[in-house]
This record gives structure tokens, sequence and C-alpha cells, in this order.
């Protein structure tokens, strides 16, 4: 087998003679979203792209194609393998990025979580897009215009683990349970794991076991629309109130025919860019302060912690406004 | 004509694992030069020498079972459910206050009794009631996965003592632990297998199960003893798993299911049964993990990832098949 062991030899002495370190001018920010492929992390990624354009640096956009914490993980191992400057990550579940994020930190990369929270011990910085207790408290106020104070209802989530959900969940459950208590909860929350198509069914599921449901949330940008697809698709829109997180383009046809009757967010590019802005102060050794002025978004919020930014305060999209956006 | 040609340049090779082996070193070259500085180095491949065991133990858990003729659709299951069990235990006695080293003590024996009581009913099943392997693997997955989601509601379990962590990032002399729970596997799997009375006896089963029962091989203990072994190498994956991810789910591991059937089949075990090398399987697990590192270090598109790893598969498979065609007629 002389031949092989001379193609092996051959084949070594090249991987080896390549081996060495080239040097990075530009620095390289990894944005992780939870999954790629729906329309929020779509918008997400423009605004990432748009501000890698703006400032300069190099901006990989990449995640799974389902909203997995595992394949989370191990792509972010090969990306420190590979040697960037920072990663900012919405995680799936945050207890499973944590090991890999203190990989990260001992490499010397900064880290930051964005739309969702992970282990706030970990990140430098946590961007997130709204103050949690206002948004989930906005939610069910929005739930109580359309449905009223009283009746029966439930909650369509994303993923069971994402932190972002839970936390706008909890704080519109602990909300509710003071200032309206003849709501009813019909059942725990319900995962849809970011596929409209889950949340569709899980939405049939819930009007057929629940024959007086009169309202739905839906949190995550799939969970509202798959709801008001059923609730369409029953007819039963003059009934049940459908409200939730979702994007003003995709919701356009529920909104205009009562389906779903508002949806609360803000926009994603923003969200996109101004995390790339932040990473790329935090590689910089610039620390960012509260009220500063960031362009194209405008004055940021830094809590008391140091460490949590607040974008901006929620927008509603309704059959009136939603064709005024272009996301 | 040309297949001759290839098949001779096959056999210039003494069997279907060196050639892959040459296949690994080619790709494993070839990923070094495309990213260089960033590939070949101690901390990419500590990173790989921690992401591949947990594939290759399913990989060999996999391997294992067809070559004695069947296939075992519910490993992955099987680890999520004991690395679920094992879970509860880690997080409700650490939050208990119990001392760490008690609740390692306590969670990692239940993981491994859950994955033999797994392994027991694919067992029951196959051997004793003599269900199709294909069938009753798909019936018992189903099973642990219902298992999974009803313990779970869908979520994760997490909580975990920092000490469980250690599995998953921990190494001894500069070996990541992973690596070293993968070899003692491989080292063990090999010994049970291929240089043992039972292994032999697993591999003339695969061959043909009707000739081995009028031989006097007791086929019903063999197989007990092939899925039995198949899930204890499960919950040593779902440990490594539930380490590195911190929290254990029914949806970890999930793909490890179609990659551990690619991995066996790549690494040249007979998918009938009857054939079959630890040392392939694991050179293929190696090829496959190597690909998919390299690839998202160079920066390919994560779908593209996959196709390029079908690809291979289909090409390595294809040179071995002509290189044995290659065999007979010369």
């Amino acid at each position: 087998m002389n031949f092989g062991k001379r193609i092996v030899l051959l084949l070594v002495v090249l991987a080896v003679l390549t081996g060495s370190a080239f040097a990075q001018k530009k620095p390289t920010i990894v944005i992780m979203p939870k999954l790629v492929g729906i329309p929020y992390f779509n918008a997400s990624e423009t605004g990432a792209n748009q501000a890698a354009k703006d400032l300069g640096i190099n901006v990989i956009y990449t995640g799974p194609t389902t909203a997995d914490a595992s394949e989370q993980v191990r792509m972010l191992e090969d990306l420190i393998s590979k040697g960037v400057d920072a990663i900012c990550v919405a995680p799936n579940d945050p207890a499973a990025v944590a090991p890999v994020l203190k990989k990260a930190k001992a490499a010397g990369i900064v880290v930051l979580d964005w739309d969702t929270p992970a282990d706030k011990a970990l990140v430098d910085l946590s961007v997130h897009q709204i103050d949690d207790k206002v948004f989930g408290e906005h939610v069910w106020d929005c739930l109580v215009k359309e449905m009223g104070a009283t009746g029966d209802y439930a909650i369509i989530t994303g993923g069971l683990s994402a932190a972002n959900l839970n936390g706008w969940i909890d704080a519109g459950l602990a909300y509710a349970k003071v200032k309206y208590p003849k709501l009813r909860l019909v059942t725990d929350k319900v995962a849809s794991d970011e596929k409209q198509q889950m949340a569709y069914q899980k939405a049939l599921d819930l009007i057929k076991a629940y024959p007086n449901l009169k309202g739905i949330i839906g949190m995550s940008t799939p969970a509202p629309l798959g709801a008001a697809q059923a609730v369409q698709e029953k007819g039963l829109k003059a009934k049940i109130a459908v409200v939730g997180t979702a994007l003003p383009t995709s919701s356009r046809p529920f909104l205009e025919d009562g389906s779903l009757r508002v949806a609360n967010l803000w926009d994603p590019s923003k969200l996109g860019y101004l995390t790339v802005y932040l990473a790329n102060e935090l590689v910089k050794h610039k620390k960012p302060v509260n009220g500063m002025d960031v362009p194209n978004i405008g004055k940021i919020t830094i809590l008391a912690d140091g460490k949590t930014v607040i974008m901006a305060p929620p927008t509603d999209f309704t059959k009136e406004n939603a064709k005024n956006y272009t996301f | 004509m040309r297949n001759a040609a290839i098949g001779k340049f096959i056999q210039r090779f003494k069997n279907k694992e060196a050639f892959l082996f040459l296949v690994f070193l080619l790709l494993f070259a070839l990923m070094s030069v495309i990213s260089p500085g960033r590939f070949l180095t101690w901390r990419n491949l500590q990173s790989m020498a921690s992401q591949f065991p947990e594939f290759g133990i399913f990989a060999i858990a996999m391997m294992v079972v067809v070559v004695s003729g069947g296939i075992n659709l519910s490993i992955t299951f099987t680890a999520a459910l004991a690395s679920i069990v094992g879970g509860i235990l880690l997080s409700r006695m650490s939050a208990a206050g119990i001392a760490p080293a008690l609740v390692l003590l306590a969670a990692i024996p239940t993981m491994l009794v859950v994955a033999l009581a797994c392994g027991a009913l694919n067992g029951l099943v196959i051997a004793s009631i003599g269900v199709a392997p294909m069938l009753a693997t798909l019936g018992t997955m189903t099973l642990f996965e219902g298992i999974c989601l009803n313990i779970t509601k869908g979520g994760s379990i997490a909580g975990f003592p920092d000490a469980f962590l250690w599995f998953g990032a921990g190494s001894i002399l500069g070996l990541p632990f992973p690596l070293i729970l993968f070899i003692v596997v491989a080292v063990a799997s090999y010994f049970i297998m291929e240089r043992s009375a039972f292994g032999l006896k697993a591999y003339m089963i695969g061959c043909n199960p009707t000739v081995s029962a009028y031989s006097g091989i007791n086929v019903k203990k063999v197989l007990y003893g092939v899925y039995l072994f198949s899930g204890l190498l499960c919950a040593l994956a779902g440990l490594l798993m539930s380490s590195r991810y911190n929290s254990a789910k029914e949806s970890y591991g999930s793909s490890y299911l179609m990659l551990g059937i690619s991995a066996a089949v790549l690494g040249g075990t007979d998918i009938a049964g009857g054939y079959g090398k630890v040392v392939g399987t694991v050179i293929a697990v190696m090829i496959l993990q190597v690909i998919s590192t390299g690839l998202n270090i160079f920066g390919v598109n994560r779908y593209i990832i996959n196709v390029i790893m079908g690809g291979i598969l289909i090409l390595v498979l294809g040179l071995n098949l002509i290189g044995s065609r290659g065999k007979k007629t010369s």
C-alpha cells in the first residue's frame, strides 16, 4: 500500500502547513435566532445584515431549522471553534445553552442574549425588545378589551422552555389574578413550538374541548396566526377573540376579517439591528449607557442591573394600521 | 471497464475499513485546508472530541443490533427516557439540598436501570414474542416517547447540580470525558461483539437465525443480550447529552436515529445482518463529524450540509459496492 501511504503523507503535510493562523481584521459577530425560516426571524436577519453594512463588520446570522436547543448548542460549539468575536443567541432553552456560553466566555468571546433571555450571570448584555412585565400586562389588557373581563380563555405558546414567552405569560397571569379575577384560564399553556400548523391544530382541539371558550392568547409569532386560522375555519370569529404576538404583514388577512383582533409586537428588524450594534460596542470595549441614542433605533433604556437593555414600547397592529408596515 | 478499474483501486486496500479510513483522512485534510488556522486547532479538536461521542455511542448501539439481523429504532427515546428520569432525580434531589455526590450516585445508576428496562422490553417483544425488530422497536420508540412527553409535558427538565456538568465538559489529562467514555465503549463493544462467544452468536443469528437455532444457539438469550446491551449504550449516550445540554428533553438526540443508521451502514455494517465491525462504525462517525464541523466552520449553509452528508454516504457505499463487484470478477 505504498501508494496509499504516499497520499496520506502528502495530505497530512498539506494540512499542517496550512494550519497557521490568519489574522482577522473585521470583527465577526454571530447572531443566532431560536430558529431560522419564520418571518419574525427573517425580519431580524434583515436588520442584522443592515447593521453589518452600516458598521462595516461581519455578521453571521445562523440558527437551527427547528426550535431545538440541542442543535443550537452544537452550532455554537462549532462557531466558538471558528473563532468569532461575539455571540448573540436567542436560546430555546436557557439551561441548555449555559455550558456552551460558559465555554464562549472562557474563550474571551463577548456573549449577549437577544429576544429571549439566557442565564443573566453568563451574558454581558441582555437585549430585550420590551419590558417583559409591561408587555405581558398589555397583551392581557388587549384580550379583555376584545372579549370582556369575564369568560374562559386559553394560551397557546411557542416553546415551553422559551424564557421570553414564559416571562410575558407569567407577568400577564399575575396581573390578571389581581385586575381581572373573573377571567378563567381553562388549561395550562399549550405549546406550538413556533409552528403555525401546530398552533392551528391545538386551537382546534381547544375549541372542541372547551365550548365556552371566549378568547385565545397566542404567544410567539406563529401562534396567533394558527389560532386565527382555526377560528376563521370554524366561523367563530365573532365568538372567540384571538390576540397575541404577530407581525403586521402576516397578520393582515386575519386582522381584516376579524379572526385575529389585534397583534402586539415591535419591529424585529430593529431588534436585530440593535443587537448587532450593541455587540459591536462591547467588542470595541465600549459599554453602552442608559438613555444612549442608537442610530436608526432611538433612545434605549438600560436597567439598574447594568445588563438588561430595553428597546422601546410595543406597537399594536390592527385592521386599520397593518398595511402601513413592511415587516 | 471503468468499474473494474475503480474496483482495482479499492482492492489496493485490505478491506472496506481501510478505505474508509483513507476517506476520513482525505476529508480531515480537506476541512483543514479550506479553513486554515481554524479547523486544525487544539480547541477545535477538543470541541469535536466532545461532540461526536454521543452520536458515536448511538451508532454503536445501532450497529450491535443490526449485525444480529435486527434494527433498534427506539435508541434515541430510550436515551431520552433514561435521561429524563435521571434528570428528575438530579433536579429534585439537588433542590432538596442533598450533597451532589449522593445525587449523582442515585441518578446515574437510575439512568442505566431505566435504559436496561427499555432494552428488556425490546428483547421481550422481539425475542420472546417474535415480532419483527423494525415493527417492535417502532412500537417501543413511540411508547417511550409517549412516556417522556407524559412526564415532561413537552418541556425540559433542568436544575442539575453543577457537578453533573463534568461529564460533558470535564477532561482527564487533556482528553474530554465524552471522548474517554466513547473509547471505553468502543473497545468494550469490540471485545463483546468481535472477540467473544456471545458476539459470534449474534453475528451468526444475523446471518441466518434458523440455521443458528438448529446449530444449538439459544437465539432468544442472545437477542435479549443484544437489545439489553444496546439499551445500556443508549443510557450512556443519554448521560452525555443531558450533561452537555444541562437539561433533559424528549427531543434531544432525535436526529441521531437516522444518523446512527447512516453511520453504521457507512461503516460497512450489512443492514441485513451478519457483518459489521466496530472500527468501521467509529471511522464513519468521525467522517460525519468532520464534515459537519468542517462545513460549519467554513460557513456553509445549514441546509446544504445535510445534502453533502447524504452525497458522501451514497458515494462511499457506491464505491464499496463497485469494489466488491470488482473482487468477484477479477
